[in-house]
């Protein structure tokens, strides 16, 4: 069991103790009907910055293709190789290497029922709103488009033909909030 | 298969036990509720993601005096030179943004009528029996609802586009400006640069639909792709983006390419050398006998006749470009249309040019 399930656990045995103990005021709670209920929602919201680093230096598997940053003859970024066809070639994302810092990603409940040019109060409905961080450091971030012969670079018969690379590094301005909501009539 | 699904749930951890008691004590509640027979459950759609993004503002470039840096390289000329592409700056923003100087925000999709991911039925699209995943823009609505695509003033009632132009009831718009300046460096040859805009763009009515294959065991798919801008200008400049040449302007420039469709779906692969295939197959030939000589539905088996009929006239399988007016610099060329046309096949592979 995971530390985080055995915190969960604790607390509610924590919970169900304390509600064996406020046994004595119930009485004076009254019960909230199932219509006050769907009324309520969550007000919260999340607040996050940080950065995201992938294979900084070098990922974990050292090998005769994989190994540390410093040394020129290896490829130090992580491989990300899916196949489109039954016993076909392999569609690569190559040598995914850099850092991505950002700070004040948020993340909201948000009533719509006004704005958006007449569309908000059509919509009248709750989203997730993703606050975009309005600025996201690149740090040394490259990747690979590549295609392969074989998943693995150490499978027999490899060959990798790269077909372009991007680097990118510094301030990328990203602004606005990303809205999600589910589409359609269940 | 509910039952064993809980089951698995329940034996894999002890929350079980936790949902368990939780259940028994929601107990007083249960009579409130009803229950869902199966066939009210298969009528339940599986429903998608709606996307929009709100005062959205995308831009990111090469400055290396301020350590921005932006390129794509490993690309080769045919003479086997590198060719490095040095972004400069691309952004995506509100209209009227003067070819990227002053950036604003922008709507991207309407809440009514968002970006979607969804998947499919597909016997609704004519894939049969099969689930197919669906990347969409807004979709086109009603002529009498919609705006006209490519009006940066556009009113309600103009067209079959549903992102709206900016306006003073809508500042922000739901149709950006997009651009892409670049310089581009062949070997040890003095950079190019090239810049490309285009202004009040939109793509509604575009998609991505991905399923896969039985009889190829392949991954297949269909791409629909309308672009429509009042502007799309192109022009090259000094590397230092000082004094440039004639501008190749079009205006009111429409574009609908259809790559694919559910009787030639687009198959992508990737061979055992390594290189990249993609194939629109041919549509198959009719059997021998089931079209008459005459080619009238009269002589011809009435199921084949009608299968080619909606092959060759359904317009949905057609890509259309249109150039409302043509000029470079000061002159005029006019406007150009390329209307109908049809992929009867179609395979793009990539080869190795370093030897």
């Amino acid at each position: 069991m995971t530390r985080f399930l055995r915190t969960v656990i604790g607390h509610a045995m924590a919970l169900s103790a304390g509600l064996v103990l406020v046994s004595g005021v119930h009485a004076e709670m009254s019960r909230l009907e199932d219509g006050d209920l769907a009324s309520v929602s969550g007000q919260g919201g999340i607040y996050l910055s940080g950065d995201v680093s992938i294979n900084e230096l070098g990922g974990p598997v050292q090998n005769s293709y994989f190994g540390s940053c410093s040394d020129t003859a290896k490829k130090c970024g992580a491989r990300l190789a899916y196949q489109l066809k039954e016993n076909g070639g392999w569609m690569v994302l190559d040598d995914i290497r850099g850092k991505f810092s950002f700070e004040g990603l948020t993340l909201k409940v948000r009533d719509i029922d006004s704005g958006f040019g007449g569309d908000g109060e059509l919509f009248n409905r709750d989203v997730l709103e993703i606050g975009l961080p309005n600025i996201v450091r690149f740090d040394s971030v490259e990747f690979k488009v590549a295609t392969s012969s074989t998943a693995r670079p150490t499978d027999p018969g490899f060959q990798q033909t790269d077909i372009f690379s991007i680097q990118m590094q510094g301030d990328v301005m990203l602004e606005g909030n990303l809205l999600v909501f589910p589409t359609g009539s269940p | 298969m509910q039952a064993s699904l809980l089951g698995r749930l329940l034996g894999r951890s002890c929350v079980g036990g936790l949902v368990a008691s939780l259940l028994l004590s929601s107990w007083s509640a249960y009579a409130e509720l009803q229950g869902l027979t199966e066939s009210e459950l298969s009528e339940v759609d599986g429903a998608g993601i709606g996307l929009v993004l709100e005062n959205f503002k995308f831009a990111h470039g090469t400055d290396v005096d301020n350590g921005q840096i932006f390129k794509i390289g490993g690309l080769k000329s045919t003479d086997g030179r590198d060719v490095e592409i040095v972004v400069n700056k691309l952004y995506v923003a509100g209209a009227n943004s003067n070819y990227g100087e002053t950036l604003g925000p922008v709507n991207l999709g309407r809440l009514v009528n968002p970006f979607k991911i969804d998947v499919l039925d597909g016997n609704d699209i004519g894939v049969p029996n099969k689930a197919v995943l669906e990347f969409a823009a807004p979709e086109m609505v009603d002529a009498a609802l919609g705006y006209d695509c490519l009006s940066a003033g556009a009113v309600a009632g103009s067209g079959s586009c549903a992102s709206r132009p900016a306006s003073a009831e809508l500042p922000n718009g739901e149709r950006p400006d997009i651009g892409l300046q670049m310089n581009l460096v062949v070997g040890e040859d003095p950079s190019a640069n090239i810049n490309i805009h285009a202004q009040s763009a939109v793509i509604d009515g575009s998609y991505l639909r991905l399923w896969g294959d039985n009889a190829r065991k392949q991954m297949v798919a269909q791409f629909k792709l309308n672009f429509y801008t009042p502007e799309l200008s192109i022009n090259a400049c000094k590397p230092d983006g000082s004094g440039c040449g004639s501008k190749i302007l079009m205006q009111n420039f429409a574009l609908e390419l259809a790559l694919g469709n559910e009787l030639q779906p687009m198959f992508f692969d990737v061979d055992g050398n390594g290189h990249f295939i993609l194939e629109i197959a041919a549509i198959p030939t009719p059997q021998a006998g089931t079209i008459g000589s005459d080619g009238l539905r009269s002589s011809s088996d009435g199921a084949a006749w009608d299968f080619y009929e909606d092959y060759y006239s359904n317009s949905e399988y057609r890509s259309n470009l249109t150039i409302g007016n043509l000029s470079v610099g000061d002159r005029d060329f006019g406007s150009a249309r390329v209307e109908g046309m049809l992929i009867q096949h179609l395979k793009i592979e990539t080869r190795d040019l370093a030897p």
